[in-house]
């Protein structure tokens, strides 16, 4: 990449940041105790961002052979003589110091293919013995090793290595007429973190309680959402936080910095670090150090999350938050309360909760905070769980919504897109259904 | 770019150990993305992905490898790390053929139009949007161009290359007043370059996105029932692709999961339904000359008059289901194996009138611009979102209405079907499914459904 420098430099680029993502992965999926794929790559894919005249492009890369760069070089050149917003256009020299993380670099590859195999056919064989399992739809294993590089004409040159697999199993289950699907998932640093019964179970307990269920009347419900299901919600809005959105018009959020937007027992905190996260984060795709802030303390907005641009259009200092091309959270985590899960529905004399939601990308607009999603889940009846719900939508806004938070339990738990939420119980929202 | 001889060896290679079927495919994409907020040219981007996948399978067994590196000897070596899998007898590859012409009618391809060019057209259209009303605070305009250039080779003999080229452009509107923000927009999308500017007037669809928007601010929010809805033409039609498209793909016949399997010759919808897959329109967002399994496009009914008469099969599934593939063969890049996909999936118009599907509803919901939505293929359940609403009270548009969500069974929604209008059109959207993210085509012309539960945030608080 030093050489690519110093290309771009010669041809008139001011100041130069190729970052790189190399990706090994290996995929394997069992269908009816068959391998039925078996996928395995090496792709390294090379971001470079340029300013010249003042004016900031970027060229995303797969072809990566000397003889092409020079044409990549010149077409960022050309894309950035068309732009005509005065935004700030800044390659990074680099932060004081960066957080220290643990690496996770387990060989997967040392795991013999034929272990791996067996693990999915050992979830398939268990899921089976299920008498309501109308079919095991697919078994999957996937195992990554992602190392990331970044060099800038400044002088940054940073990398950071890490290897992670998952499986997960989707089952599909019956009773009389009623159809319906599980999938459970399990992220792993090392192998033996994979348990071939506990992935089967938890498919198994999570399709069989849904069989049987029906819709119901259409009306305002107290809401209780599963964590899990919550940190979706929290992802569909999170561009709420972004400090483009804010630059852009696209968040009543925008002045709201210092005002309460929340219920005052809620927490919303941005931790890049956190060790129960399944990565931690020491740079952003800026080169800019990662660091742990507030979002939402006691209720109160505590401000956006920058990337080097908005940083300098607010004079605020950058978050760290820079990945991807856009502004987004590294570890998203809403604090948890101090109730079981059981003490918190207690006071539910006819609600529902939500732990599936289905159209997620469809049902919300970020900026107006409507959404309005297909969603299924269980009735809680007289302080408890009863039996399950399908075929409803659930309605409100997200801003309303976090005003009206009921109470929180103590199940923290991370989604796959990296947010942590208790279970929330919401005072009340649409339900539509019968 | 290798030789003729040297794909020939590599194919060998693959067939080495029992896989009897070996096929590469090569891609050079070049993807470009212009954006304009409020008349400033804000980025130009550009996306470039390059690689090869290697496919090998063996009955309906499969492996497959991608790398970025499309050298001879990394070629070897994916091929090398895949053979492993198989064990068998050693088979030779067909003598690769030609090459069939495709279709290449691009006028104005992206590289041949400057970016100050593409820059003028957007910030006119943000321009336009921003003076509509003055309620309007952001106007967002996007170019997205995609050339995409691939070679399919494989042990049957086929060498085919293609080039796609596809342009959309998205006209956004945000409105705010009184503390309530709202968006809406429209998103035009051919199998074109440039000329999509010169095809497709720009200003009216401008327009109706801020027209739309301003109107959203003073939309109720829906109150959820259960209750007629009439779905208007073009993007409606994402509730035939969700409910019964998803459904009808090989994928999710073959293991025997969807609604539809083992229905063909059977009722599946009301009489008034006829619907097909067409991977062939003229210029359209959703269409190819020759799929990504190197097979000729083609137009697949799929229901006719109500009657299941055929499914979306790629090649390897055609294996499975012991049916012909239908030119259906997709995915988003090198990076994933094909499979069953739709291409412009549609519902074929009727006799009726809009006006008059309207004025014999007396009470219901006129969805008159759509969402996205999405369907599990096992269930059938599926979603789809509305983006703008009307109220429909005595056969007539009464209450603008916002936030609803349409859900439904795909097997039971076709027999609720009752009136289907005259003016088909399609809509452009972005498919995402297990091979990946790729350009379709929904379209219908306007319908009813007798019932549908509809969601929203409205009624009593």
């Amino acid at each position: 990449m030093k050489a690519w420098i110093d290309k771009a430099l010669a041809k008139g680029i001011t100041d130069v940041q190729f970052f790189a993502v190399r990706t090994k992965n290996v995929k394997l999926t069992v269908y009816q105790h068959q391998i039925d794929e078996h996928v395995q790559s090496d792709v390294e894919v090379v971001t470079m961002r340029g300013i010249y005249n003042g004016k900031m492009a970027s060229v995303r890369f797969e072809h990566n052979t000397n003889t092409v760069i020079d044409i990549f070089i010149d077409q960022l050149i050309d894309h950035a003589s068309a732009i005509t917003s005065n935004d700030p256009a800044i390659i990074f020299e680099g932060s004081k110091e960066y957080p220290k993380i643990k690496d996770s670099n387990f060989d997967f590859g040392s795991v013999p293919t034929d272990k791996k195999i067996q693990l999915l056919k050992d979830i398939e064989v268990q899921m089976e013995q299920h008498p309501k399992l109308k079919q095991v739809q697919s078994v999957v294993y996937q195992e990554s090793d992602v190392e990331t590089s970044l060099m800038n004409s400044k002088g940054i040159d940073l990398s950071q290595r890490s290897t992670y697999a998952y499986a997960y199993a989707v089952g599909v289950f019956h009773e009389n007429d009623d159809i319906q699907s599980a999938m459970e998932i399990t992220l792993a640093k090392t192998f033996d973190e994979m348990d071939a019964k506990k992935i089967a179970e938890e498919t198994v307990s999570k399709g069989v309680k849904k069989l049987g269920a029906s819709s119901m009347a259409s009306k305002r419900y107290p809401v209780v959402f599963e964590n899990k299901t919550f940190g979706s919600i929290l992802g569909a809005f999170g561009s709420n936080f972004s400090a483009e959105s804010a630059y852009r018009n696209l968040t009543p959020l925008k002045d709201k910095v210092g005002q309460s937007i929340a219920n005052d027992f809620v927490q919303l905190v941005d931790d890049p670090l956190d060790e129960k996260a399944f990565q931690q984060m020491a740079f952003d795709h800026e080169g800019v150090a990662c660091r742990t802030k507030d979002i939402i303390k006691d209720g109160v907005f505590q401000g956006f999350l920058h990337n080097l641009k908005t940083a300098s259009i607010f004079k605020q200092e950058p978050t760290g938050n820079s990945f991807g091309g856009g502004i987004s959270s590294t570890n998203l985590v809403m604090k948890p309360g101090t109730k079981s899960f059981e003490e918190m529905i207690a006071p539910i004399q006819d609600g529902v909760f939500i732990n599936n939601l289905m159209g997620l990308h469809a049902g919300v607009k970020a900026s107006s905070g409507d959404f309005s999603i297909q969603a299924s889940g269980f009735r809680i009846e007289n302080g408890q769980l009863s039996k399950p719900v399908k075929m409803i939508v659930v309605s409100g806004n997200f801003f309303t919504m976090m005003n009206e938070i009921a109470d929180l339990d103590n199940e923290l738990e991370y989604n796959l897109s990296s947010i942590a939420a208790p279970n929330v119980y919401i005072q009340q929202l649409g339900i539509a259904g019968e | 770019m290798l030789t003729k001889s040297q794909y020939q060896e590599l194919l060998n290679l693959g067939l080495s150990t029992g896989a009897d079927f070996a096929e590469f495919f090569f891609e050079d994409t070049n993807s470009y993305v212009t954006r304009v907020f409020n008349g400033e040219v804000t980025s130009i981007d550009m996306s470039n992905t390059y690689g090869v996948g290697v496919r090998l399978i063996q009955g309906v067994d499969v492996v497959y490898g991608y790398t970025n590196d499309t050298s001879f000897e990394s070629i070897q070596s994916v091929i090398q790390g895949l053979i492993p899998s198989f064990s068998g007898p050693a088979a030779t590859a067909k003598p690769i053929g030609e090459a069939l012409p495709y279709s290449n009618t691009i006028k104005k391809p992206p590289r041949s139009v400057s970016s100050k060019e593409k820059a003028d057209k957007l910030v006119a259209l943000s321009n336009q949007i921003k003076a509509y009303d003055e309620r309007i605070i952001q106007a967002v305009t996007q170019l997205l161009q995609t050339e995409q250039q691939i070679l399919v080779v494989n042990s049957e003999g086929v060498y085919q290359d293609d080039v796609r080229v596809y342009s959309r452009v998205i006209l956004m509107a945000v409105a705010q007043e009184n503390g309530v923000m709202q968006q809406a927009f429209e998103g035009p999308g051919r199998f074109m370059g440039f000329e999509i500017f010169d095809e497709i007037e720009m200003e009216p669809l401008a327009d109706e996105a801020a027209k739309s928007a301003i109107k959203l601010l003073s939309a109720v929010d829906m109150t959820p029932q259960v209750m007629p809805v009439v779905i208007h033409n073009g993007f409606g039609g994402v509730i035939f692709h969700e409910a019964c498209g998803h459904p009808l793909e090989a994928t999710a016949v073959a293991k025997g999961l969807s609604p539809f399997t083992g229905k063909l010759g059977e009722k599946i919808g009301s009489d008034v339904v006829t619907a097909y897959d067409d991977g062939d329109v003229e210029s359209a967002w959703g269409r190819l000359s020759f799929d990504d399994e190197g097979m000729k496009t083609q137009k697949n009914l799929l229901i006719e008059n109500g009657i299941l008469k055929g499914y979306l099969i790629d090649q390897r599934n055609a294996r499975k289901m012991k049916m012909a593939p239908t030119g259906s063969g997709r995915r988003q890049n090198y990076k994933f194996a094909p499979t069953s996909r739709m291409n412009s999936t549609y519902i074929a118009p009727g006799k009726d009138k809009v006006e008059d599907i309207i004025a014999d509803t007396k009470y219901g919901l006129f969805a008159k611009k759509m969402g996205g939505g999405q369907v599990n293929t096992s269930t059938g359940e599926f979603n789809f979102a509305v983006q703008e609403g009307y109220m429909i009270e005595d056969g007539k548009l009464t209450t603008p209405v916002r936030g609803a969500m349409l859900i439904g069974q795909g097997k039971d929604v076709l027999f609720k079907i009752d009136r289907v209008a005259d003016n088909l059109e399609f809509g452009q959207g972005m498919c995402g499914s297990i091979s990946g993210s790729i350009p379709t085509d929904v379209g219908q012309p306007t319908i009813r459904v007798q019932a549908m539960t509809v969601g929203g945030a409205g009624g009593k608080q």
